[in-house]
């Protein structure tokens, strides 16, 4: 039972075929995530215990925070670029250069 | 809204360009270029047990160490690459640096800073943070002097319209990233935090020094010089923003790589081990991007120097990242940590990599800035030869050195035996040393014989069409 849903491609793809992948790509991901995710929740479970020590919170905390205060500024850049077209047609600037520069130099 | 592009209201290349601020800036890292090899020199005649010097405390190597490492850092690089930015921020921004007058008083101050921090350092003034050695009492005038930079050259930045070509990113980000990485290297461990808690930020802070201050400027000229070069665009303009977004995320945290084994809690260490993987993907979609950029059109590296000198640079930066993709594993950490093998990946990274490409720069501008074309082609030939030989040799030496002494060391051996087997091996630097030391001397005398020549009427050829 054909489904010819990528005819232009050449591809043709069935149902099953779409089904069998997702589940592969699911049960994959969860084999991945699920001991990542517990392996990261007990890491970070220590991590918030020894921030509680008197002695050593500051010495665990110093370069998380110092890590967390440069990506933030970094990761409210990227929604800002995002938000103000900086991504769209994104290949237009690396023609849009060397036209410049081929102007400042014919005109320089 | 619409990316800048040229009207007939856009200023002239000589309106935008201080062509004379470039030509000081390069010349300058010259010089500091010329007193760091010198002052290697000198620690590598140490090692061999021939240091002219001996019992002058001005010259002890410990402080010409780190007079070498900083007069690279803060004089060659720092000049190098405020020179080429004064060249491509106005011609891609279309648009002049904030303020001229500014311009030429940062220059002022930034040789003093460089210039008092050797002063400092020779005197015994030293910090006690690598590659952050700069006396205490000039931290404060770097940071005002960074943070003018930044209002300098970002002014122009601002000023421009539409989605941003991946260069401008790249600067952008290492103006922010090296202001809050000095702060943080130069003031965090000195008043705030102490024991391994400054252990930690002095980790962050030279490997940081490396990614956020170095690295995105360099990649940045990069993406700038090399298309204009080639006369074709960068192939994916798309994945120059992934190597950029991604260096922004997995770079921070990977500093404390180099404390490894160290009382810091482990965590930190799997982070930083972590990301350092990580960051070699990205670099790999970099490498990728420059290599499908001159596709086809590889012979150019014969004839055109410049070119010649980035790809070599690039090379060696793929080397470099690849190399530290295995030896941040605990397990390579174990044979190398406080060998030589850590000596060899530092000068293949601050050498072979961004110093090669202030050289590729300097090659394509000065023919521009002096208005005549390369006086000696050998001499150019000599010195991409020299230098890139001179540095293989030195790395290929100490890295495999490193492996001999860790070994070494892991068998219980006493620590005699390993100096003694070091020998040969500091011998062989010395000698590569020298041959980087002429690249730089070839250099030094083509620019003098250049200067002396008379002026081109027509365009120059600075495109690496050198005289044959």
């Amino acid at each position: 039972m054909a489904d010819p849903t990528c005819e232009s491609t050449g591809v043709v793809s069935t149902h099953k075929d779409r089904s069998i992948a997702w589940t592969v790509t699911i049960a994959f991901g969860v084999v991945i995530l699920i001991p990542c995710l517990m392996g990261f929740i007990v890491k970070f479970g220590e991590l918030v215990a020894l921030t509680k020590d008197p002695a050593d919170g500051g010495f665990a905390i110093t370069p998380v925070i110092n890590y967390l205060l440069a990506s933030a500024g970094f990761f409210f850049l990227l929604l800002w670029a995002a938000l103000n077209g900086m991504f769209r047609d994104l290949e237009r600037p690396k023609y849009l250069m060397l036209e410049n520069e081929r102007e400042l130099d014919a005109h320089g | 809204m619409t990316a800048t592009a040229i009207t007939s209201d856009t200023k002239s290349h000589e309106e935008l360009v201080d062509e004379k601020i470039v030509k000081f800036y390069l010349i300058t890292a010259l010089i500091f270029l010329t007193t760091s090899m010198l002052a290697g020199i000198l620690v590598a005649l140490q090692m061999i047990r021939h240091n002219p010097f001996a019992g002058i405390e001005l010259f002890s190597p410990g402080r010409w160490r780190m007079v070498h490492t900083n007069a690279v850092a803060y004089g060659f690089l720092a000049n190098g690459f405020l020179g080429c930015l004064h060249w491509a921020i106005p011609r891609l921004t279309l648009q002049p640096v904030a303020n001229k007058k500014l311009s030429w008083f940062i220059f002022a101050a930034w040789q003093v800073v460089v210039g008092a921090t050797a002063i400092g350092i020779l005197l015994g003034e030293a910090q006690g943070l690598e590659w952050g050695e700069t006396p205490v009492w000039i931290d404060p005038l770097a940071q005002v002097g960074l943070l003018l930079v930044a209002i300098n050259f970002m002014t122009p930045i601002a000023r421009m319209k539409g989605p941003m070509y991946v260069s401008l990113w790249y600067f952008l980000a290492a103006f922010v990233w090296t202001f809050l990485t000095y702060a943080m290297g130069n003031f965090i461990p000195e008043y705030f935090v102490s024991g391994t808690s400054a252990g930690a930020v002095g980790g962050l802070f030279i490997h940081d020094l490396v990614g956020l201050f170095v690295t995105p400027l360099g990649w940045g000229l990069m993406y700038y010089f090399v298309p204009i070069l080639l006369k074709r665009p960068i192939w994916s303009h798309g994945l120059s923003l992934v190597g950029f977004w991604g260096l922004a995320f997995f770079y921070p945290l990977q500093g404390i790589h180099h404390f490894l084994y160290t009382p810091i809690p482990l965590f930190l260490q799997y982070g930083a081990i972590v990301s350092t993987i990580a960051v070699e993907l990205v670099v790999t979609t970099v490498i990728i991007n420059f290599f499908g950029s001159i596709w086809g059109n590889a012979g150019v590296v014969r004839t055109n120097l410049p070119i010649r000198w980035f790809y070599t640079g690039m090379i060696y930066y793929f080397l470099t990242c690849l190399q530290c993709a295995f030896q941040v594993t605990l397990t390579f950490q174990k044979v190398i940590h406080f060998t030589d093998w850590v000596v060899g990946h530092a000068h293949m990274v601050m050498f072979g990599v961004f110093s090669m490409w202030i050289m590729g720069m300097m090659t394509y501008l000065f023919p521009r800035l002096l208005g005549r074309n390369w006086a000696s082609r050998s001499l150019c030939e000599w010195h991409y030869w020299l230098s890139t030989l001179g540095l293989f040799v030195m790395a290929a030496d100490l890295i495999l050195l490193g492996l001999f002494q860790g070994w070494s060391w892991a068998a219980l051996e006493p620590w005699d035996a390993s100096v003694d087997f070091s020998f040969p091996f500091w011998v062989l630097r010395v000698i590569a040393g020298l041959a980087m030391f002429g690249g730089l001397l070839a250099f030094l005398t083509n620019i003098w014989l250049t200067f002396r020549a008379a002026p081109v009427t027509a365009p120059v050829k600075s495109g690496g069409l050198l005289p044959t």
